[in-house]
């Protein structure tokens, strides 16, 4: 913009802002008496129609002689966009006040460092169980629609300094590898009854004092000679995920969550290793065996293994705010347009655009972001789509304390791309998964509370 | 905040902050810094795709913007635009307008920029935006504009000679009350149309074109989405030489369940080309 002209004058303190296409134009005055800017304003500006050739637009705006009116050829006062303008004031407002940290995945240095005594913050593979024993129920652990047992997404450790009972807190997200599950699943979000909601997606929390039966009270030393107070249940040797409650009936040996991993492990491999292992373990002790048997994941879908680390977004905010080198050529034209604006309607787009492309604009900062993470009451996630989204009604009372439930984090599609998912028909795809969780942390009986998950989906409709 | 954040590190020892406290400084892996240092281009290498057909075009499953067309499959990143047509795409400002919104302060001044990008080889696209900053509306509208690319079908006024230069029949859009008609015209000819869509014409790789057109013209936003539509029509024409019958190909998501790879969809997108010319 170019630089104003003032013209000082000790009557008024008035700023006459001079653009070389359109002439002298009042910006800012700071009026002492009307008379007196009126007579500047005049005086200025016959005194600028002596030195330069001007239309006689200028002295019909004159005569009007308001001092924030314009001309109008040039620039426009928009009236029809003012929902629109304001609405986008007030997004920026929001997003700016509360910090929220990205969790971007990475491959992790040494598999070691993700089991669960250094308490790490991970995705894929097999979860690292903050309470070892007390694992989700049976009817927790599989999805509502089709009976299977769910799979690990992620997990994040989000203690909460200020109460004793969350020194240490873990969320873990679980979903059903189906698609045709999480249309499904789809409907279920919308009920408002969170007792019978079946879901094809949840979120776990779990929470330990400081002073706890599973880890010590000190911090992990990270020089590899840490290890857990005890040891854990024994866990589904097909999934590796859930408690391996049920055994298999000839070797008694390998442990299962469910019916349907034991008929995949069957298929896959135990047929032939049964007969050596009942062979071998005959004559050893019973109390032998739990540690003796690694723990196998014999699962070949499970999601690959990373560790997330997180990262505060404003620390990428100084490179947003560049300026554009490579566009400084403007080819501006002399005479106005003014039917311009009602390219607004055409090619702005619809709300559903509009959410998309803020969406983007915001990850854009750091693309390879899967996780946004702010627990603060002000904090809202952020929507790829208009559509889909709840209201404060949708979003249920906590089910074990009754208290409010408040947006978490949520878990963003790039994740797929992580992951390696296939890209068919039929194959997982979302556009967020988004996590609301007790405000209060609550206690309860459970060890493992279930929080309520809010998933969009990626409408198919065209740009 | 920081104290706080120093007094609960404290308070945890090294049990590791867990999220929402801050970044994880011992782990030193410098993400913010590292990619600050890089500049622009790093960012735009390390695009991960959000989308479905994001994934599929990062992989290199998907070689060229037709296949999108051919199944009107939605396109919602315009890194996708760019990776397919490449360094072809140019985009261009047209206009950079400051709107105003009276408030109680004063006026609210911010500006409306139009960017036009194409190929100049049967792809154009056209981006509006308005921003605080001039080199935001720009940025928004150039990727406003990539998300619009539509392709556009060029044929010949007379002999099949060489490369295809003008629309390959006289088509006619409307938007408002503006109609934009173009008619074939013969090489050398030049885009006899007015300054705005002639440059959109450019931009489209029409190289020969009449153009006429009637109705409010003034109104420059129906004027452009006439001549849009008109270009969209071009491929909309059933001329003779379109009169086999089609043979549905698997879309994109469907392709690639088997690792067999179809012949039939090659066949069919060279005849489609090699019509053109």
């Amino acid at each position: 913009m170019p630089l104003p002209s003032t013209h000082a004058c000790e009557d008024c303190l008035l700023l006459v802002y001079t653009d070389i296409r359109t002439g002298p134009r009042i910006l800012f005055g700071a009026v002492l008496s009307s008379f007196l800017i009126v007579d500047c304003v005049i005086a200025y500006m016959l005194e600028e129609m002596e030195m330069e050739d001007k239309n006689p637009n200028n002295l019909q705006d004159l005569s009007s002689l308001r001092i924030s009116s314009l001309e109008e050829e040039e620039v426009e006062v928009e009236e029809d966009d003012y929902e629109d303008d304001e609405e986008e004031e007030e997004e920026d407002d929001d997003e700016d006040e509360v910090s929220v940290a990205l969790g971007f995945v990475e491959k992790p240095k040494n598999p070691r460092l993700l089991l669960r005594h250094l308490f790490p913050s991970k995705a894929g593979g097999v979860p690292a169980w903050l309470d070892p024993v007390n694992l989700p129920s049976e009817k927790s652990r599989v999805c509502g629609f089709c009976g299977e047992p769910l799979q690990f997404l992620l997990q994040v450790y989000a203690p909460i300094s200020e109460k004793e009972s969350t020194f240490h807190r873990m969320l873990f997200v679980f979903m059903c590898t189906s698609m045709a599950c999480l249309l499904q699943d789809q409907h279920e979000q919308w009920k408002r009854r969170p007792e019978t909601q079946c879901r094809s997606v949840k979120v776990f929390r779990c929470q330990l004092p400081r002073s706890n039966p599973f880890y010590s009270s000190e911090p992990p030393r990270h020089d590899g000679t840490d290890k857990p107070s005890g040891d854990g249940a024994a866990l589904c040797c097909w999934c590796g995920t859930w408690k391996g409650e049920k055994v298999c009936g000839s070797c008694k040996k390998a442990r299962y969550c469910s019916e349907k991993h034991q008929v995949m492990h069957w298929r896959s491999a135990h047929k032939v290793e049964c007969r050596q292992i009942c062979a071998t373990f005959q004559t050893s002790d019973s109390s032998h065996n739990q540690r003796t048997l690694p723990l196998m994941v014999s699962s070949k879908t499970l999601w690959p293994e990373y560790e997330i680390v997180s990262e505060d977004e404003c620390s990428f905010d100084t490179e947003a705010s560049e300026a554009s080198d490579d566009k400084s050529s403007l080819v501006s034209k002399a005479e106005v347009d003014e039917m311009f604006k009602s390219l607004l309607d055409k090619f702005e787009g619809n709300d559903d655009q509009r959410s998309w492309a803020s969406f983007q604009g915001r990850i854009a900062k750091a693309p390879e972001q899967v996780l946004r993470y702010c627990r603060d009451v002000k904090a809202k996630p952020l929507w790829p789509m208009s559509s889909g989204r709840p209201s404060n009604a949708d979003i249920p009372k906590c089910s074990y304390c009754g208290g409010p439930l408040c947006f978490e984090f949520q878990v963003l599609p790039q994740l797929l791309y992580y992951f390696g998912v296939k890209n068919d028909i039929d194959s997982l795809d979302w556009a967020t998964i988004v996590a609301y969780t007790c405000m209060a942390s609550c206690e309860a009986s459970v060890s493992y509370k279930e929080e309520f998950v809010w998933v969009q989906l990626s409408s198919s409709s065209p740009i | 905040m920081a104290e706080r954040g120093g007094e609960r590190g404290g308070d945890r020892g090294g049990f590791g902050r867990g999220f929402g406290r801050g970044g994880r400084g011992d782990r030193g892996r410098g993400r913010g810094g590292g990619r600050r240092g890089g500049g622009r281009r790093e960012e735009e290498e390390k695009w991960v795709p959000v989308t479905k057909l994001g994934r599929l075009v990062k992989e290199g499953k998907i070689r060229s913007l037709e296949q999108i067309y051919l199944h009107s499959l939605p396109v919602k990143e315009h890194q996708i635009i760019e990776t397919l047509l490449g360094p072809q795409l140019k985009d261009e400002v047209m206009k950079i307008m400051p709107v105003q919104k009276q408030t109680r302060a004063g006026q609210r001044t911010r500006f409306k920029a139009f960017v036009v990008v194409g190929d100049g080889n049967g792809h154009v696209g056209l981006g509006v935006k308005c921003s605080k900053e001039v080199a935001t509306a720009i940025r928004g509208a150039i990727i406003l504009a990539k998300l619009s690319v539509i392709p556009v079908r060029r044929g010949y006024w007379g002999n099949k000679i060489g490369k295809p230069h003008t629309v390959p029949c006289k088509v006619t859009g409307k938007c408002g009350s503006v109609t934009v008609r173009m008619v074939p015209a013969p090489r050398g000819s030049g885009i006899v149309a007015a300054r705005v869509p002639k440059k959109v014409l450019q931009f489209a790789g029409i190289e020969d074109v009449f153009t006429s057109s009637r109705g409010s013209t003034k109104t420059l936003g129906n004027f452009v989405k006439a001549t849009f539509d008109c270009l969209l029509k071009t491929y909309g024409f059933l001329t003779p030489d379109l009169w086999r019958e089609t043979r549905f190909t698997k879309s994109p998501f469907q392709e690639y369940t088997d690792l067999l790879a179809k012949p039939t969809k090659a066949i069919i997108l060279d005849d489609v080309e090699k019509l053109d010319a």
